[in-house]
């Protein structure tokens, strides 16, 4: 009898497709497998590019630097674990031409530099893009180079002790931006010609690079490998400590693409419970039929559980088809970056679509199949002998899968919580929700006509299956909400974070006397006059009782930032880039240290904590009373630590300020650098461009896996309608029959399915409301956000939704003869 | 009485064909069936098992369409009349028994019964509904649902369910066919007391040769054909 369970279990499942009975659940398993593998796919590769997009501004996946040569061990290892590598050397010179001569940054590159993006090249009105190193003996430079010097392309140029051909000017370099200073002009020689210019010796300021590149888990065993064998003065960096700028922007999208990823989860759960659901339902007679034929618990049990397995596998294998090819379909749909940079697929995410899709199945299926296994044969005689359906347990073990779901899709621990915290609050007041309401439509008397009545009556009377029917859609529409106003508060902060006269300069070294007639000029020239903010170079002695000993800290990066001298600022901390994170604001008449998040974190750094500053040889020493996050794509000035105004106000200080300025008005700053001397002016536009671009580009990743995710959401949320539509046309059938007019069965159905689309979609709203305002404050660092049109809009989109989607059935029933109607059902 | 078919037969059937399409070839299930019927008059549809009874009865209340032929119903051609048009003929003049009940499981007994009242608007739609069902015996189970209920039970709630509205017609498939033999006569009284009382005319399918006997007139199908008639 086992062995002939597989193909009894494949028989009965081809017959159940043939009649019919497996249409819904099939549909709707297929939907929610290809949404997810879809999506999952868009969302992976989507990811992956932007990652590579922000590479660039390495040129590189990972760097290590030094100021000393790099040891072969770290080359080595390079190679062992394939990775692609290149080295840059970048130094200080003076070049050449007849008796011209100008400050240069030189930097030296291996042939195959740079690793990740490219260099510009040619004219800044016709320019080509490629990825190479000058040929020996000649060499490229900047705009800046070739307009101080009067350059023309082929003119030789004199570097140390050799000269060289300038052969290209250069436009864009991926990687210029790492060198913060970089307002001198810049040249490109090849890495074998270094030796021969003679410049090399040591004493010299020399940055050494090490530049690699290569699959995710290569790099992070190379990281491993190398973090603790770095000595003083070597440092390794991926973009996102390279660039703080973009690290927010990266990490924001890389968490809405996750969220999108857990939205379909969420919407093939829904679906899914709901199709079990009727598919169980429907089963119950057949299992009755087979105990009075003689077949044992056991049998039944495992003549099922074969059964979802083909069927999983089938639903599977297909949902699987189908959203690889609504992937294909959309890349090749797109326009820009995603199209065009889009890294190769990778099968992960699909297949744990499929393992998604199955494992739900299983979740929802086998509670209620461990139900049937007590099915009396009587109930083939006395229909009413359903054993009571264990609701509790078929909800706990499908809450527990798709616990165990998210937090794998999720991969990431806040986000985790945030979307079990959504799904358990959805449940609860969706469930809460739903039982309140049907309880009042059958105790308040309204004056309702048949049809109407009829409709709400019968939403009461299905209680169970009416309440799990607004919970399973009240999550679905809960979910696509939570993806609405996510990308919609996402793309409206970056808008605000970056505006087009966001500062493209820094001014440094600016002397208290000198703020006053600055901002006078400023406002001469018809712009708007900078803060200033106070800073004061300092070295942290103790946090606590203990004292700063760089060695101890293993974290390399926490090493670096102990051994540097600190930029203090004091007074207004909070500005409107920061946020405080614990603590108070800070008091200015009271001595005390306003500390940046992150830092306080790499530092070992508490609130409360009693922090001692070397400043000029005084010692100041006060407590932390406040922890702050600081944007640091905000191109304002910002500081690590602050000290209140009763703190640090007495001690001399020069002030920083940042500014934007229109191209036109370069002529003003080259003005300003001239009358005072001592003025330092970074220009920090090719940061700020890099960090635009990355942000259009993420806002760009973002709309498409939105859309994208909306149209399979929307897509399955559809296929779960079908799954109780059955029902509602035997009854449309049966009141046509009696010679209800079609007036009145519209009034019956739509009563009903506006109830449940509109009571699912006001509660979902209400939870999309909290979970959003949670996910804006605690996911994505966009402080509390509420977004009141979430209920309205969630009422509206719910019993919209649900009744078209029930349109078609119905024009359909009400257009054939009813006995044709009945047949079909 | 109506005027408009005073004078005419209230059913009238005319060459009523029903075929539907297999997968290969077409099966003719009911073949050039006619026969005319007085107001106040009852007939009995009889044959074998798979006959056409059930067809021909389900075309004759309009809940289908015949593949060819006409029924005319109180003077009104079906085929003239859209979905909606039959469906309001049905609400105003005809009952119908379904061989398979066809109760709607979400509703008790007496919402069942009171169903086809509310859509007419009656104000004492449950209160009638109840009447009924005591009247069929059912007066302890008003409030169970159809699954609670045995296959006679469910029978006589939806015999109370077509009665309801006090039809002109009467369409019942095998009123008692699930009854016993002293259930069965009290619903066959009921039955011919609505046709003395309101004139309603009757439509019954039935294997129960009395109640094929209290009929004033029968019809014999075997293979979708009539082979017998008596009084049509
Ligand atoms: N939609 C359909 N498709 C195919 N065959 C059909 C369809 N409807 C009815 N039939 C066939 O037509 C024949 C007549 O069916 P019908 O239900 O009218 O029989 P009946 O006389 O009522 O039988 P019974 O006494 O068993 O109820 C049967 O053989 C049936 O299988
Ligand atoms: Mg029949």
């Amino acid at each position: 009898m086992v062995a002939a369970g597989w193909s009894l279990a494949a028989r009965m499942l081809r017959r159940d497709l043939r009649a019919g009975e497996l249409t819904v659940m099939l549909v709707a398993l297929v939907v929610a497998i290809a949404a997810m593998s879809s999506v999952g796919l868009f969302t992976d590769r989507v990811a992956r590019a932007l990652e590579r997009e922000a590479d660039q501004m390495l040129a590189a996946d990972l760097v290590m630097s030094a100021d000393q040569p790099i040891p072969d061990a770290f080359r080595a290892e390079a190679k062992r674990l394939n990775l692609a590598l290149a080295q840059t050397t970048i130094f200080p010179s003076m070049v050449q031409i007849g008796d011209k001569a100008q400050l240069t940054t030189i930097k030296a590159v291996t042939p195959n530099y740079p690793l990740r993006g490219k260099v510009r090249l040619g004219r800044p009105d016709s320019y080509r893009e490629t990825v190479a190193a000058p040929s020996p003996g000649t060499a490229w430079g900047d705009q800046r180079l070739f307009d101080s010097l009067g350059l023309k392309p082929g003119d030789t140029i004199v570097l140390g002790e050799r000269s060289f051909r300038i052969v290209e000017a250069i436009q864009r370099e991926p990687d210029a931006a790492m060198d913060l200073y970089n307002f001198v002009p810049r040249l490109l020689i090849p890495a074998a010609d270094v030796a021969s210019t003679g410049l090399i010796q040591t004493g010299s300021r020399i940055r050494y690079r090490l530049l690699l590149a290569g699959p995710a888990d290569a790099i992070k065993a190379y990281r491993a490998w190398a973090a603790p064998k770095l000595q003083r003065g070597q440092r390794i960096e991926d973009v996102r400590e390279a660039r703080p700028e973009v690290r927010t922007s990266l990490e924001r999208s890389e968490r809405f693409l996750r969220l999108s990823a857990l939205v379909s989860v969420f919407l093939a759960a829904a679906s899914i419970s709901l199709a079990a659901r009727r598919y169980v339902e429907r089963h119950l007679d057949p299992v009755a039929l087979l105990r009075t034929l003689g077949a044992s618990q056991r049998l039944i049990v495992s003549l099922f559980l074969r059964q979802y397995v083909l069927l999983a596998l089938l639903a599977g294998a297909l949902g699987l088809g189908v959203g690889v090819m609504a992937h294909f379909a959309l890349v090749s749909s797109l326009a820009t970056f995603v199209k065009t940079d889009l890294p190769p697929l990778s099968w992960w995410p699909a297949l744990s679509g499929f393992t998604v899709g199955v494992t739900l199945l299983f979740g929802f299926c086998l509670p209620p199949l461990l139900r049937l296994q007590k099915v009396s044969p009587l109930r083939v005689i006395r229909r009413d002998l359903a054993p009571a359906a264990n609701e509790r347990v078929a909800w706990g073990l499908g809450a527990l899968v798709l616990c165990g779901l998210i937090g794998w899709q999720a991969g990431d621990a806040l986000l985790a919580a945030l979307a079990l915290a959504g799904m358990g609050g959805t449940i609860l007041l969706s469930a809460t929700g739903a039982w309140l309401l049907l309880w009042l439509s059958t105790h308040l008397a309204l004056p309702l006509g048949p049809g109407f009545r009829f409709g709400v009556a019968n939403l009461a009377r299905r209680r169970v299956m009416s309440v799990a029917q607004i919970v399973a859609l009240s999550l679905g529409i809960m979910a696509l909400l939570l993806l609405v106003v996510v990308r919609g508060d996402l793309l409206s902060a970056w808008a605000r974070s970056l505006p087009p006269d966001a500062p493209n300069r820094f001014g440094i070294n600016i002397q208290p006397d000198q703020r006053a007639p600055i901002a006078s000029a400023f406002r001469a020239n018809g712009m708007t006059a900078p803060t200033f903010a106070p800073m004061i170079r300092a070295r942290l002695l103790s946090i606590g009782d203990k004292v700063l000993k760089p060695d101890s800290y293993k974290d390399e990066r926490a090493r670096n930032l102990a051994e540097r001298e600190f930029n203090l600022s004091w007074g207004d901390s909070l500005r409107k880039d920061n946020r405080l994170v614990a603590g108070r604001p800070l008091n200015d008449a009271v001595p005390e240290f306003s500390v940046e998040e992150s830092l306080a974190e790499r530092l070992g750094i508490k609130l409360g904590d009693r922090l001692v500053f070397m400043i000029d040889g005084r010692r100041f020493e006060a407590p932390v009373t406040s922890l702050r996050k600081v944007n640091w794509d905000s191109f304002q000035p910002n500081f690590f630590v602050v000290g209140s105004h009763a703190l640090l106000g007495g001690v001399p200080a020069s002030y920083l300020t940042s500014f934007h300025v229109r191209a036109d008005k370069q002529a003003f700053v080259n003005g300003l650098v001239r009358t005072y001397p001592n003025l330092t002016i970074i220009d920090v536009t090719v940061i700020l461009n890099e960090v635009r671009s990355m942000l259009t580009r993420a806002a760009e990743a973002i709309e498409y896996v939105f859309a994208f995710s909306l149209l399979a959401g929307l897509t399955v949320l559809y296929a779960a309608t079908l799954s109780t539509q059955d029902e509602r046309r035997r009854e449309a059938a049966i009141l046509r029959t009696l010679g209800a007019s079609s007036r009145v069965v519209w009034q019956a159905m739509s009563t009903e399915l506006l109830m449940v689309g509109g009571v699912a979609g006001v509660l979902a709203g209400l939870a999309a409301l909290l979970t959003g305002a949670l996910a804006a404050s605690k996911l994505f660092e966009l402080g509390w956000n509420f977004n009141w049109y979430l209920p309205v809009g969630g009422l509206v989109g719910g019993a919209a939704g649900v009744l078209l989607a029930a349109w078609p059935l119905l024009r359909k029933v009400l257009a054939t003869p009813p006995l044709r109607a009945l047949n079909h059902s | 009485m109506t005027p408009e078919f005073a004078k005419g037969p209230i059913v009238r059937a005319e060459g009523l064909t029903k075929q539907v399409g297999m997968q290969t070839d077409t099966l003719t299930i009911l073949d050039s069936v006619g026969f005319e019927l007085p107001p106040a008059a009852s007939l009995a549809i009889v044959g074998a098992s798979g006959s056409g009874k059930s067809t021909l009865l389900g075309l004759l209340a309009g809940l289908d369409m015949p593949t060819s032929g006409e029924v005319t119903l109180v003077g009104q051609s079906l085929n003239r009349l859209d979905e909606d048009g039959r469906a309001k003929l049905r609400a105003e003049r005809i009952g119908f028994v379904f061989q398979s009940f066809q109760l709607l499981g979400a509703l008790t007994a007496l919402d069942n019964a009171a169903l086809p009242l509310e859509l007419a608007g009656r104000a004492n739609a449950r209160r009638e509904a109840e009447a009924i069902l005591r009247r069929v015996g059912l007066g302890e189970r008003l409030r169970h649902y159809p699954k609670q209920l045995s296959g006679g039970e469910q029978q006589r709630v939806a015999i109370a369910r077509a009665f309801a509205t006090t039809p002109d017609l009467l369409f019942a498939d095998e009123p008692t066919g699930n009854l016993d033999t002293q259930t069965g006569a009290a619903i066959i009284d009921l039955l011919f007391d609505l046709n003395r009382e309101h004139a309603t005319t009757l439509v019954l399918v039935t294997h129960d040769d009395r109640l094929a006997q209290r009929c004033q007139c029968r019809l014999r199908l075997a293979g979708g054909k009539v082979v017998e008639r008596e009084g049509v």
